[in-house]
């Protein structure tokens, strides 16, 4: 019998067995299953706490000028005008200002009060929907998904982590919840930490060509022909074995596999992308997309002190942030369009707090500082949202059901500049990206005998005044 | 009011858990649902009500709103709310108000559904019936399952010897079960290398194990598996690190929260430390085991139930007892019997002050009082300070009467030898084992030979049962009606699958994570039984000698490649070492001795040792090519071991030792020439090493006790996956991240896994240098080369077709890429990867 042969007779019963494994789902009401919106979830994540006054909710514009009070300051951008009347940016952001009428806008998204403010908490927070620590590996929402719809094309792997890299500061914090935790392996991240590396995640190893490759499997099928336990009676273990050498090797010589390889992307639209390594993980993330992946998270990359977390130099390098993810971001929205896949493929675009010249935490939850401020703004180093704020933020949805032009919630004009209408929190922004996909809030895996629930607790409620 | 029923009393208790008071109106009580009119059983018409509907929060040891059901006593006597039972009067009984849901706000039961109209009826016809309660119903906690000790008899020998073997044979006559004749001599060699010492069998060893023809070969091979102290603990570690949660990196390190305990629980399972001392240890810990009780110390605000105290008591009851105390860290657990107070009393005895018990993260107000999971094992005296608790504490989980501890682990390595455990999930000791005589009879043979664990493993290796055909039970795997066959088909752990491609290629780990110290005995296995020397061209070299390049050379007549090939290496102050003109490696710190994995190097016949020895300036800056300048003389020397061994097949096993070092038979030189490290070179004019002195003379002062520790400690090549950290390929093949307890890891393969064994940079990294080294190795004769790897990776030589096949990609002449490709095809065999 060979491994084809053995795949096929493989009962489909023995198969799904193996599919559902363990933990098993403890399925919320029938009636309680929303007919999902979207069929692919994109997260795009701001690492390191993204100002929003300095983005998606100007405040008042007060220039940099030596001699300036920092309390003077709300934003550091002047604001510009988007699609939609009422919906307002900061300058820096023209290319997804043109989109906005395709938007959803949230602006008073309130991250958790974990204490002292530490970015791998808040962001396993944001990820799992669980503060850390838990009693168990709690799953990241990406795993969820793929656990509980798997993938849409099965030779795209369900779960997709492109930009990070594990090997840097507090990179065990962010293994911590870049995991499927106790689903199980299979539904955790194929990473890919550099999208221009993106080919080498599926294409033989290194210096091999496709012939030897395919003569490497041709050996191994003989060889597994020929052993005898290979000829012994099927059991769970050697299925299981079988089927997942089958699955890599489909993802490795299947069309799907051209997804990854941005090198055949026409020239014009790769340098529409192009403004780094987040520019071309948009573009990664369109093709993908296309190619049926299921949920797809693209990070900026999170490094202490790089990036978004702007503990100094908060204004000019918000200048160079903004040109890395305005046209990307707008582009993947465009070319979604333009395929006829936006309206299946939600787009997250989040970061785990946001930031403030004053404030650290909340106004009435003030935590240890960690930036100093001078009392008067002399140099354009302390020009810039320095603080970690965590009583709004914004998040920036695109298709998958989401209203097109519509903003949600309301933060305050004047410092602190805190969320005053339609607060959010993570479990309800969980509750809304599940029912988009048509996961009910209050679905549960069993683990050590107890329900685990896809939002904290079960009691996550989806922001029906999102969807269009 | 509306019900005119709240008195001032309620407003206290408004909570979640709140209680309740009523009186009852005469209009409410007209509203109440008529009495049942027959004479009330109470076995058969209240119990069941009790049952379903009460005794989750007020039975079995819970007591919410101050409220138990235990008995009739407690139940009349009622709550903080006062009485609930007033018989003869069910119109004026609390209990009636509440399951009526008088107060729309206060409705009993609170979770489930609502009494119906009748089972009010039945309840208020039994109270007014004056309550009637058969003596023998109690509500109350029941004893807990699998704690004390009990040895049922071994039932009378028939065939059978082996005690387990005896316990199964009524069993599988109860369930008809035929065993078939135990797995053949390879196949249980293979199971028994893997499981005792985590190494597949080197064909030698079992080439003479099989063809030995004694009876008792089989108990022999796993005594004497047992009996490698080393291979045993380096398996065994990484059981034991999954269950202490044991890392060598991750999260919580940086801030000093949590602590290894690396070498005390390498010395521990080393030395083979009886069961109840190493819990002891670790209940009551030393500094060095300390590690598993502090727990980590997570920064920010944390959840109540992640204090440090509460992932000490949370480990301490799914490790040693078996049991969850999860759900009972932050609430009454609805899954078990242990209650938040439970969960204090056990945290509080690591606390250094009392606890407040916090309830779903709100404050109780009330302090832990302090007390083990199973009161009955004993008490804690809450006035002794801390650590007099911890060393009572560690009596009471140890005690010969806590037979929970015992089982626990039977039913552990039960799962890992069968693939299924006794009881399952191993982490719920409070089910019923499918079969309990068996559980109980090893727990307490485990005690009785003093908590051995190597007694407990031999018991199970030898028996029957264990060497029966694999089964598959992947499906039935949590199943309670599963039936035992035999053992599950299992799959080579990360570990396991790594340790074995070093066998198969030579391409090890070179250094552990963390320095372990090996045993006494295991160091003097490594002591150089030939006297080492310091050697240069120069006899004053100790004092001053000239900076610059000397290249010393010596040939060595090998009749074979021996099964280890160690080099030692120290040199004042750098050196280079190559091998038959290959490079091995080079090293530049004269404090530390270097070590090389020889054998991808050696070949039968002459093999040429040539090192390149630089004395450096007196900066430490390499010297030029000119001629130093005078007074730059400083001290200068190159010592050198190399520790070569070959086991002796034959049942003496003794081991054939070809050691060699440093001396005046070395030939040297200061003049660097073309190939004068290739063995073709004649070093025609070149002078006979000066030996300086022993290996202990000053300037360097090189103990033996250094060297055999280093020798011992980090054998180069050979460092077992265990001792490094998680790599991808690891981290794929389902090492975990050890944050949380893991008491079974999934085995079960996956995609993402599978992708990392198809393309993943660290496997094929390692096949390339396998490649590498099976090329260069003597036997790299197409036909051997295949002979040898099916023998070493499956345990058999390869059929015809195998050998044929494997021909055609391994290529004739060898090809690297041939070898590479024909190594991973047969690493990625079932055969390979599953135990069977």
């Amino acid at each position: 019998m060979t491994r084809r042969d053995f795949i096929k007779t493989a009962s489909t019963a023995t198969l799904s067995a193996l599919a559902a494994g363990f933990p098993r789902p403890l399925f919320a009401e029938p009636e309680e299953k929303p007919k999902p919106t979207a069929e692919t979830v994109i997260v795009l994540w701001m690492a390191g706490g993204m100002a929003s006054t300095d983005t998606f909710d100007p405040k008042r514009y007060t220039a940099f000028a030596p001699g300036l009070k920092p309390d003077q300051v709300l934003s550091t951008f002047p604001q510009i005008d988007t699609t939609v009347d009422h919906i307002k940016l900061t300058a820096g952001l023209e290319n997804i200002a043109r989109v906005m009428d395709r938007a959803t806008l949230i602006r008073s998204y309130t991250a958790g009060d974990l204490g002292f403010i530490l970015h791998s908490r808040h962001q396993y927070q944001w990820h799992t929907g669980y503060a850390p620590p838990q009693t168990v590996a709690a799953p990241h929402i990406g795993s969820v998904i793929a656990r509980t719809l798997g993938p849409r094309d099965p030779a795209m792997p369900a779960f997709i982590d492109i930009g990070q890299r594990f090997d840097l500061g507090e990179g065990e914090e962010l293994k911590a919840f870049h995991t499927s935790g106790f689903l199980g392996s299979e539904y955790g991240p194929f990473i890919i930490a550099n999208p221009e590396d993106a080919l080498k995640s599926v294409r033989p190893p290194a210096g091999m060509s496709p012939a030897r490759f395919e003569r490497r499997e041709t050996l191994y099928r003989k060889l597994l022909a020929q052993s005898p336990i290979g000829q012994l009676g099927s059991d769970y273990q050697k299925e299981s074995l079988l089927r997942s050498l089958d699955n890599a090797h489909r993802l490795l010589s299947s069309p799907a596999a051209k997804a990854f390889d941005l090198s055949l992307e026409p020239k014009g639209s790769y340098d529409k992308y192009n403004t780094g390594k987040f520019g071309l993980g948009c573009l990664l993330a369109r093709r993908l997309t296309e190619a049926g992946a299921r949920f797809i998270e693209l990070t900026t990359e999170y490094i202490p002190f790089e990036y978004w977390d702007t503990h100094e130099n908060g204004h000019t390098r918000m200048v160079d942030l903004k040109k890395s993810i305005d046209a990307p971001v707008a582009q993947l929205v465009l070319d979604l369009e333009a395929r006829g896949l936006l309206n299946r493929t939600l787009i997250v675009l989040a970061s785990e707090f946001s930031r403030d010249m004053m404030i650290e935490g909340k106004p009435d939850k003030t935590v240890k500082d960690q930036v100093v401020v001078p009392d008067v703004i002399n140099e354009l180093k302390h020009y810039g949202m320095h603080r970690h704020f965590t009583d709004a933020g914004s998040v920036l949805l695109f298709g998958g059901g989401m209203k097109r032009g519509y903003l949600h919630g309301k933060t305050a004009d004047e410092r602190p500049c805190k969320t005053v209408e339609k607060r959010v929190v993570i479990e309800d922004l969980h509750a809304s990206i599940y029912r988009a996909v048509g996961i009910p809030p209050k679905l549960s895996y069993e683990i050590e005998k107890r329900p685990f629930y896809v939002t904290r607790d079960g009691l996550g409620q989806p922001i029906l005044d999102l969807f269009g | 009011m509306r019900y005119g029923l709240l008195n001032v009393g309620l407003i206290v208790w408004a909570g979640c858990c709140g209680a309740a008071q009523a009186a009852i109106t005469p209009e409410q009580a007209a509203q109440l649902p008529p009495a049942a009119g027959h004479a009330v059983s109470f076995s058969r018409e209240i119990k069941p009500i009790f049952e379903a509907s009460c005794i989750n929060c007020h039975g079995r040891g819970k007591d919410k709103g101050g409220f138990r059901v235990d008995t009739r006593e407690t139940t009349l006597k009622g709550g903080d709310s006062g009485p609930a039972v007033l018989p003869g009067k069910s119109a004026e009984s609390l209990i009636i108000a509440l399951v009526q849901g008088v107060d729309p706000d206060n409705i009993m039961p609170r979770k489930g559904s609502r009494l119906t109209t009748e089972q009010v009826g039945l309840l208020r016809a039994w109270i007014d019936q004056g309550a009637p309660w058969d003596a023998q119903v109690t509500f109350g906690r029941v004893e807990p399952v699998n704690l004390k000790p009990r040895l049922p008899a071994i039932p009378p020998a028939t065939k059978a010897a082996n005690p387990i073997d005896r316990f199964l044979e009524p069993y599988f006559a109860a369930h008809n079960i035929k065993p078939p004749r135990t797995v053949n001599d390879r196949l249980f060699a293979r199971r028994a290398y893997l499981d005792v010492i985590g190494l597949l069998p080197p064909p030698e060893e079992l080439e003479t194990f099989v063809a030995d023809r004694s009876r008792d070969k089989r108990e022999r091979l796993v005594e004497r598996l047992l009996a490698d102290d080393r291979s045993y603990a380096e398996h065994w570690l990484s059981f034991w690190n999954d269950l202490l949660r044991n890392d060598y990196k991750g999260t919580g390190y940086i801030d000093g929260g949590r602590k290894q305990i690396t070498t005390w629980l390498y010395s521990a399972l080393l030395t083979n430390m009886p069961y109840d001392k190493f819990v002891a240890e670790l209940v009551n810990p030393t500094p060095d085991s300390e590690g598993f009780t502090k727990g980590i110390v997570w920064r920010g605000v944390v959840n109540a139930s992640q204090t440090p105290q509460m992932q000490t008591a949370q480990n301490i009851a799914q490790v040693f007892m078996g049991v969850n105390l999860k759900c009972a860290s932050c609430h009454d657990s609805f899954i078990n019997d242990l209650t938040l107070a439970d969960a204090y009393g056990l945290a509080g005895i690591y606390a250094d002050g009392p606890l407040e018990m916090v309830r779903c993260d709100k404050p109780t107000g009330k302090k832990a009082e302090l007390k083990f999971l199973y009161p009955e094992l004993g008490a804690i005296d809450p006035t002794a300070d801390k650590p007099t608790r911890l060393k009572r504490l560690a009596q009471i989980v140890t005690q010969r009467q806590d037979a929970r501890l015992t089982r626990t682990l039977v039913n552990r390595l039960w799962q890992r030898f069968m693939g299924r455990g006794l009881v399952e999930p191993v982490d719920d000791m409070e089910k019923m084992a499918w079969n309990p005589d068996l559980l109980d009879w090893l727990a307490e043979d485990f005690a009785a030979h003093s908590y051995n664990m190597k007694h407990l493993i031999r018991q199970i290796l030898t028996s029957r049962a264990y060497q029966l055909p694999a089964v598959n039970v992947g499906e039935q795997q949590q199943q309670q009606d599963f039936v035992f066959r035999g053992p599950a088909v299992r799959r080579l752990s990360a570990e396991q699958f790594r340790d074995a491609l070093t066998c198969l290629t030579g391409a090890g780990y070179s250094s552990p994570v963390t320095e372990v110290t090996p045993s006494e005995s295991e160091q003097k296995k490594f002591a150089p039984p030939v006297a080492l020397k310091w050697i240069w061209n120069d006899p004053h070299a100790a004092d001053k000698a000239k900076a610059g390049h000397v290249y010393f050379r010596k040939t060595v007549r090998l009749a074979k490649v021996p099964a280890d090939a160690t080099a030692a290496v120290l040199c004042d102050n750098s050196f280079t070492l190559f091998l038959n003109g290959r490079k091995v490696g080079s090293g530049s710190n004269f404090k530390e001795a270097s070590l090389f994995d020889l054998r991808p190097f050696l070949k039968p016949g002459d093999n040429l040792f040539a090192v390149d020895a630089v004395n450096h300036l007196p900066d430490n800056s390499l010297p030029g090519v000119a001629e130093p300048a005078p007074g730059t003389e400083n001290p200068a020397g190159l010592l050198f071991y190399a520790r070569l061994r070959s086991p002796d097949p034959g049942p003496a096993a003794k081991v054939a030792q070809e050691d060699f070092g440093s001396d005046s038979s070395w030939v040297c030189s200061s003049v660097k020439r073309d190939n004068w490290e290739n063995p073709g070179f004649a070093p025609t004019d070149w002078a006979a090493a000066v030996v300086l002195g022993n290996m202990g003379m000053v300037p360097w002062r090189v103990s033996e006790q250094y060297l055999t520790a280093k020798l011992a400690g980090a054998y180069p090549g050979s460092v077992r996956a265990a001792l490094v950290a998680a790599d991808p390929l690891m981290v794929a093949l389902a090492r975990p991240n050890r944050e949380q307890v893991v008491t079974t890891r999934p085995t079960a393969a996956t995609t993402l896994q599978a992708l990392e064994l198809t393309n993943g940079e660290t496997l094929d990294d390692l096949l390339k240098r396998g490649a590498q080294n099976l090329l260069t190795a003597p036997s790299a004769a197409p036909g051997d080369l295949i002979s040898t790897l099916y023998e070493k990776a499956l345990g058999r030589k390869p059929t015809g077709p195998e050998l044929q096949f494997a021909r055609e990609i391994v290529g004739q002449p060898v090809q690297p890429a041939g070898v590479e490709d024909f190594l991973w095809a047969v690493t990625m065999l079932p055969e390979f990867q599953l135990i069977y």
